[in-house]
């Protein structure tokens, strides 16, 4: 597999949280099967920042929500390929990964949330307008970290208090929770959960906890309500957090500060992260590895700064040279001639081959594959894999220039 | 203020899974696509030819034919017999023919009153949204007193007020219904003067009527052509029954006189004199509100005014 | 003054005469209205007190983020939404521009009738509120607009032949094969072709519709162009796209832009001078490269530390955030609007009692003590407690914790009793100064000087 080849330098030992391997996602739509996701390969390394960068309709938010199952299936299909998962205890005892994609709906609720979080692009949207956050962020708990509730009981909780704290009671015993010999137990268990719920909402240095988790979704800001999720999402100190465009729908310096926050998060639990975005110059100081995604495939991948000073696919070479810096003049920004190919029934080709300076017969006939490259760099262009059948030679190919265009 | 970011489209604009306005012969595709709205456009179609082709064939009565023929050596026919192939009353009026000639004035009806309430009520309903302001507020306080009385009762208030003739309900059922026009297109046109387009318009320099004649109107109308599309049926069911209580004139060729005449011979088993017409009034409710429906969910409003 | 001809120079010529549009104090408040009778309770300052100039031929980028008022602003000076005060100039002079700062400078009682006469007559003939008839309908021709969103600023009823066609047929100057063919010239002009003449909006993708936009606003050869956003719902590789043709386009026509963005590279890019906006406010003015090189003001130093250029290396390239959130535009902040969230705030940047009770509210828990507030004015006010230790220990909190800034603002911080009595010294506002070559900032960090109340 694919494994050691993409492991950057001085990570070799870093073991695998998840490894997805062929991942084939596609939409049954009116007009034909779009191929939205096809054929995907990456590792998520423990401790690691892997961004995840394309343009709109390149499968990156598709492939993102294809680990928690959350595309509808109905039109969606998991059409191939796998997405295997090693949770903390897997790893430290060396166990098998199970494979995301076809476990079961039980086994996938137990992840959900619990050792996978996901936060999303509108926090308004993900958040219940008629619940006070509190009781939002309470949940978490209540799901998966129920254990924790009653170490006020040390180990001596009433049979009751246990199922309260996993919130499956009956109606009656709710009800009895409201009355007196039960009611202090009861208060006893939501100041708990409140002491949790406020210490996870300071993690993410939202001021005055106590204060936010009586309010409501409308009375917070957007950055506010990111925190919130964050605070969601970290509660259970997941192994992997997958961030999907977090940030975009936030002002510029709301931005910066809740990209430092997760970053600051991720350093302390040590939690993987998987950070989706359309962004570059954005995921440059997130990401520690970067995947460059293409009309449902992966074009690129590498470290960070190795990306962006050496691109190696031509369209990532294209896309960097897009973003104005400070290095381009008016009107002399380089752009990608055409547009992004349907992905209805692809031809067997290179798909970036139509906007490709560097097209050839080959590139039109020929799918290229992943291939490894020095410095655990991976590209999925003809040139690297076989310069002599491009009868192009060694020298001239096109990363010998170096750099942004 | 408007987070910029945000408005970065999460539904395509483009490409199959697009959300867009559709054509017209995206629209005639989808409806028929759907068994149920077919049934109803086929029965629509079916009754509408039976209203045109009535006097084709039976022979219109003389001097007027919107009046029921009494074959008085024919009372209380069942159906089947000769020359009255659907039996006849209790005073000798040919069910077949109350049938047909029911179905033009029920045409007649629907048709002149969905005209001008169309017309009423989306001219009202324009000034209210497009001018906004005054004017927009009395408009649909007048507005709201209509809706706030039941159509029927409103309705037959109105002709019992007037006298009972089948002009007089038109003129009610014209009074009562236009409203819901109003309302609908001023929702519509408040939610469509949003778009940039008309914002697009005004930077042109394009006069008022203009923006509305090209702007708003053609993208605000849809929900206006599925209500009439609805009320087709509804009013024929609503004239219906106010002629069934007598508002109409006696021995019109119309389906609620009908069923009114023959409610006496029910108890005596003579079924056909009232059931048929009743069935006919049901028929054209149904197909209208069938297909009505079908419209409605192709013109998904969701995509309407983007 | 004189009657406007449509005398829009030619494009050679165009680059010398006077600036295409003038802002002075230019304002727009929303009203927020309450209760039953819906009455008046306050105003969002959308836009409060703007004034700058867009000079014939070149770009001005306007930046800030979502609340700084820039649409509004854009919208405005396009002739969509009407100001609330202060003036959108078209074509002003100069020297008639010169005239109005002295009129406005002098005091009501002691202008001439003669002034006013030819105050009002520049009014006429220049600001676009009171424009009527033939000059109005120059203003219109030559000062156009293109949305942020491709998709809905299209009517999606309509060919693309009639969407760009529509201006020559609304100011009636072509019709027929001739009007095709215009309108043919102008979707070459921006890279689309004949072809498209006879389709429907949502068969393009969104860079063609923001192409088909533009041909619209090219339509009547204006001079000036008002662009909202124009690329920040697109892709990188379609956004490069564009801002090439907009420069192309700018080269051959001599046309004079507003580039509204919250993209710092973009602004860079595209602009020869920032304006940079926040709540309302121009905080600072300069020339691109100036801007970017020395900024004087911390929201723009904010602006610049979030968005790191793309090929940035090492510390400076390093992301940094700013802490709080925007305030509320119907009740903006006293003298700098930026003073609530700026790290290097002085004590006399403005502090009020909103700012000493926000950050009690957010940073303790004393304020569930308290029964009531009564202010004398926005910079002075007595919180009154349940009981003497809570205002005590308010006191003693806004003395040691609070940010050192806001302490050394407050004039007197006594406590009697239960109660606990706030003053700051008043300032109001903070004015834009010029610290050398038409560099402009309203940081007194830099300028040195605050106006009292």
């Amino acid at each position: 597999m694919t494994a050691e080849a993409t492991m950057p330098a001085g990570r070799t030992t870093a073991p695998l949280v998840a490894s997805v391997d062929g991942l084939k996602v596609y939409f049954q739509t009116k007009a034909g099967l779009v191929r939205a996701v096809d054929g995907v390969s990456f590792d998520i390394l423990d401790g690691e920042i892997l961004g995840l960068v394309g343009e709109t309709g390149c499968g990156k938010s598709v492939t993102a929500r294809s680990f928690l199952r959350l595309i509808p299936t109905p039109p969606g299909v998991y059409a191939g390929g796998r997405i295997d998962f090693w949770s903390r205890e897997a790893r430290e005892h060396v166990a098998p990964p199970v494979d995301l994609l076809k476990i079961s709906p039980a086994d996938l609720l137990t992840i959900r949330g619990n050792r996978i979080a996901m936060i999303f692009q509108d926090p308004g949207k993900a958040l219940n307008p008629a619940m006070p956050i509190g009781d939002q962020v309470a949940e978490v708990f209540y799901q998966h970290r129920s254990q924790e509730l009653l170490d006020v009981w040390e180990g001596r909780a009433p049979r009751i208090m246990r199922r309260a704290a996993s919130q499956r009671t009956r109606t009656i015993e709710r009800l009895a929770l409201r009355f007196p010999p039960l009611r202090s137990q009861a208060r006893r268990l939501r100041r708990r959960v409140d002491e949790l719920v406020a210490g996870a909402l300071a993690e993410t240095q939202i001021p005055n906890p106590r204060k936010i988790m009586s309010s409501y979704p409308h009375e917070l800001s957007g950055g506010m309500k990111q925190r919130v999720m964050i605070a969601q999402a970290l509660a259970c100190n997941p192994d992997l957090l997958i961030a999907d465009e977090p940030t975009t729908a936030l002002d510029v310096t709301i931005q910066a500060r809740i990209v430092e926050l997760i970053r600051e998060l991720q350093e302390r639990h040590q939690t993987a992260v998987l950070y989706i975005t359309h962004d570059l110059s954005l995921v440059r100081r997130v990401a520690d590895r970067i995947a460059v995604m293409y009309a449902g495939r992966i074009a690129e991948m590498g470290d960070t700064d190795d990306v962006f000073y050496e691109p190696q696919h031509p369209y990532t070479r294209g896309l960097l040279a897009a973003v104005p810096s400070f290095a381009h003049k008016r009107g002399e920004l380089s752009a990608i001639e055409g547009t992004v190919p349907e992905l209805i029934d692809p031809a067997a080709a290179c798909r970036f081959n139509t906007r490709c300076a560097h097209a050839t017969d080959l590139c039109r006939s020929v799918d290229p594959a992943l291939i490894a490259r020095p410095g655990h760099r991976t590209v999925a262009c003809h040139a690297y894999a076989s310069p002599e059948m491009l009868g192009v030679a060694a020298d001239r190919l096109p990363h010998v220039d170096g750099g942004p265009l | 203020m408007v987070d910029t970011a945000a408005r970065r489209s999460v539904l395509p604009t483009s490409g199959p899974l697009a959300v867009r306005v559709k054509r017209f012969g995206e629209v005639a595709r989808d409806v028929l696509s759907n068994p149920t709205t077919v049934v109803g456009l086929v029965i629509i179609v079916a009754l509408i030819g039976v209203a045109l082709l009535a006097p084709l064939i039976t022979e219109p009565n003389r001097p007027d034919p919107y009046q029921m023929p009494r074959d008085w050596t024919a009372l209380n026919e069942p159906p089947g017999t000769p020359g009255h192939l659907l039996g006849t009353t209790s005073t000798g009026g040919d069910v077949l023919y109350g049938v047909l000639w029911g179905a033009r004035t029920s045409l007649q009806m629907s048709a002149i009153v969905v005209s001008i309430t169309m017309v009423v009520g989306t001219i009202m309903g324009s000034i209210a949204g497009f001018i906004g302001g005054k004017v927009d507020e009395v408009i649909m306080r007048i507005v709201d007193v209509f809706l706030a009385i039941p159509e029927l009762i409103f309705a037959l208030a109105i002709a019992a007020v007037l006298g009972p003739s089948f002009a007089n309900i038109i003129f009610a059922l014209t009074v009562v219904f236009w409203v819901k026009y109003a309302r609908i297109i001023r929702g519509q046109i408040i939610h469509v003067k949003q778009n940039e387009y008309v914002d697009a318009a005004r930077v042109i320099g394009d006069s008022r009527f203009n923006i509305y004649r090209r702007d708003v109107l053609p993208n605000s109308i849809t929900p206006v052509v599925v209500q009439a599309t609805l009320d087709m049926g509804n009013i024929v069911l609503v004239g219906a029954t106010l002629s069934f209580i007598g508002l109409a004139e006696a021995g019109l060729a119309e389906w609620g006189v009908l069923v009114s005449e023959g409610q006496a011979g029910i108890s005596a088993g003579r079924w056909w004199a009232s059931t048929i017409p009743g069935a006919m009034v049901f028929l054209w409710a149904l197909a209208f509100n069938l297909f009505g429906d079908g419209l409605r969910d192709v013109l998904d409003p969701r995509t309407e005014g983007r | 003054m004189t009657t406007l001809r449509d005398d829009t120079p030619p494009v050679g010529r165009r680059v010398e005469a006077e600036p295409v549009i003038t802002l002075r104090a230019v304002q727009k408040y929303f009203p927020v209205r309450e209760g039953v009778f819906q009455q008046i309770v306050g105003n969002v300052q959308a836009v409060d007190g703007v004034s700058f100039d867009v000079p014939r031929g070149q770009t001005v980028g306007l930046v800030g983020e979502s609340g700084c008022g820039k649409t509004t602003l854009g919208r405005c000076i396009a002739g969509l939404t009407d100001t609330t005060g202060g003036g959108v100039y078209f074509r002003l002079s100069d020297r008639d521009r010169r005239f109005l700062d002295e009129f406005d400078g002098t005091p009501a009682e002691r202008r001439t009738s003669e002034q006013r006469a030819q105050a009002a007559a520049i009014d006429a003939a220049h600001r676009i509120d009171r424009l009527k008839g033939d000059a109005w309908r120059v203003y219109r021709r030559n000062c156009q607009f293109v949305f942020q969103d491709a998709f809905s600023s299209l009517n999606p009823r309509q060919l693309v032949k009639d969407i760009v066609g529509r201006p020559l047929r609304v100011h009636r100057e072509a019709s027929g094969a001739d009007l095709i063919g215009r309108v043919v010239a102008l979707l070459e002009s921006v890279g689309l072709g004949r072809q498209h003449l006879y389709r429907y909006p949502h068969q393009f993708s969104g860079g063609q519709r923001q192409r088909i936009s533009i041909a619209r606003a090219l339509a009547l050869d204006p001079e000036f162009i008002v662009l909202d956003e124009p690329t920040s719902a697109l892709d990188v590789s379609v956004q490069s796209q564009i801002l090439n043709l907009l420069h192309e386009l700018q080269q051959e026509r001599g046309l004079t832009y507003l580039f509204i963005t919250h993209d710092l590279g973009v602004v860079r890019l595209m602009s020869d001078k920032i304006v940079v906006m926040y709540l309302g406010e121009v905080v600072e003015q300069a020339g691109a490269d100036e801007l970017f090189a020395s900024p004087r003001h911390p929201y723009t130093e904010a602006l610049l530390a979030a968005n790191p250029d793309l090929l940035e290396r090492g510390e400076e390239a390093e992301m940094r955030g700013l802490e709080g959130t925007v305030p509320d535009p119907a009740r903006p902040p006293h003298g700098c609007r930026f003073h609530t969230r700026c790290p290097v705030a002085t004590p006399r940047c403005g502090w009020e009692v909103d700012d000493a009770v926000a950050w009690l509210l957010d940073n303790t828990t004393v304020l569930n003590e308290m029964s009531g507030v009564e202010r004398t004015s926005d910079f002075e006010a007595t919180l009154r407690f349940g009981g003497d230790e809570a205002s005590a220990e308010a006191r003693s909190l806004l003395d040691g914790e609070a940010p050192r800034p806001m302490r050394s603002a407050l004039v007197e911080l006594g406590v009697h009793g239960p109660e606990l009595r706030i003053r700051f010294d008043p300032i109001e506002r903070v004015r834009l100064d010029d610290v050398g070559e038409g560099h402009l900032t309203s940081c007194i960090l830099h300028t040195g000087c605050a106006e009292g109340g």
